[in-house]
């Protein structure tokens, strides 16, 4: 990358040339993007890494099991785990990278209510469907679709193509663990998210390039 | 604008890294003075001239909001200096034959 220093510059533009101008525009202008991206493509490639590790280890767990009862109690400890750590890092980055912006890049308190809602109604939803003992409550990718929605409608809202695409991704995800058997949903939950991420971070990396 | 077309406002480094920052935010959206000097290096008082010159011509604009004792400085680019910079990249396209 170019790199052109203040001290070619006159104050009034007479020892800088467009040249020099262009570089500068373009270096500043990546990096600006790259400060300010709440989701940063190291970030999502270490996300589809993780939640590979994680949702394919319970996979490798279950796959076996005849009939399906769901997670070992060790893998219990790798899921919250796996959730902490994501949660955590997600919330630092975006903390960092969103610092001294306001306006509408940020959600609003009522987006943001939107979606633990989202989150939460899912959760009870598909208690109470187990408990109705209702089969694909207990796919991991069911508890998707609800979120999912959510986030598609925000994104469609604020225009967001690429979070748009996301959140359809996460739907679709959670529509197709629903015909993977039990043990397969983690499977398609494991590839899925893994691949959704990874087009993230590549999606967001040639947006930065350009 | 110079002989070459440049609007000399933006056509200086410090002054072309502000505008350039603050256009990668999406329109509307604001940055306290304190991210901004930290992203440019810059000293507040370098930066206190540059932006002045640049919201006298109506291409960014800044809010002092007061929280207690603290006070809060935002700047933010008007869709005057959007047009700007967008007719400088332009203008360094057409000299320099593509971006």
């Amino acid at each position: 990358m170019n790199h052109t220093s203040d001290t070619t510059a006159t104050g009034n533009g007479g020892a800088f040339g467009p040249e020099q101008a262009a570089a500068l525009l373009d270096q500043t202008t990546q990096q600006a993007h790259r400060k300010f991206q709440p989701s940063p493509p190291w970030l999502l490639v270490t996300r589809a890494v993780m939640v590979l590790a994680a949702l394919g280890a319970i996979w490798l767990s279950v796959r076996g099991q005849h009939p399906y009862r769901g997670p070992t109690a060790a893998d219990i400890p790798v899921l919250v785990a796996f959730i902490v750590v994501n949660f955590a890092a997600t919330v630092a980055v975006r903390r960092h990278a969103t610092a001294g912006v306001s306006g509408r890049s940020r959600f609003s308190q009522g987006e943001i209510t939107v979606l633990v809602l989202a989150f939460a109604a899912a959760v009870v939803a598909m208690a109470g469907l187990r408990a109705a003992g209702v089969d694909f409550a207990t796919y991991p990718t069911s508890v998707l679709v609800v979120p999912g929605l959510a986030w598609t409608v925000l994104m469609a809202a604020r225009a967001n193509w690429r979070g748009l695409a996301t959140g359809l991704a996460i739907v679709v995800i959670g529509i197709v663990g629903a015909f993977a058997g039990p043990a397969g949903a983690w499977a398609v939950a494991a590839a899925g998210l893994c691949v959704m991420l990874l087009g993230s971070a590549t999606a967001i990396a040639w947006q930065q390039r350009a | 604008m110079n002989d070459d077309g440049l609007d000399p406002l933006i056509h200086v480094p410090t002054r072309l890294k502000i505008v350039a920052t603050l256009a990668a935010l999406p329109d509307g959206d604001t940055l306290s003075f304190t991210r901004l000097q930290d992203m440019l290096g810059l000293t507040p008082g370098n930066l206190i001239i540059q932006l002045r010159k640049l919201e006298e011509a109506d291409y960014i604009s800044s809010e002092k909001t007061r929280n207690g004792s603290a006070q809060k400085t935002t700047v933010t680019l008007t869709r005057c200096g959007r047009k700007a910079l967008g007719a400088y990249t332009q203008a360094l396209r057409d000299l320099l034959g593509g971006l």
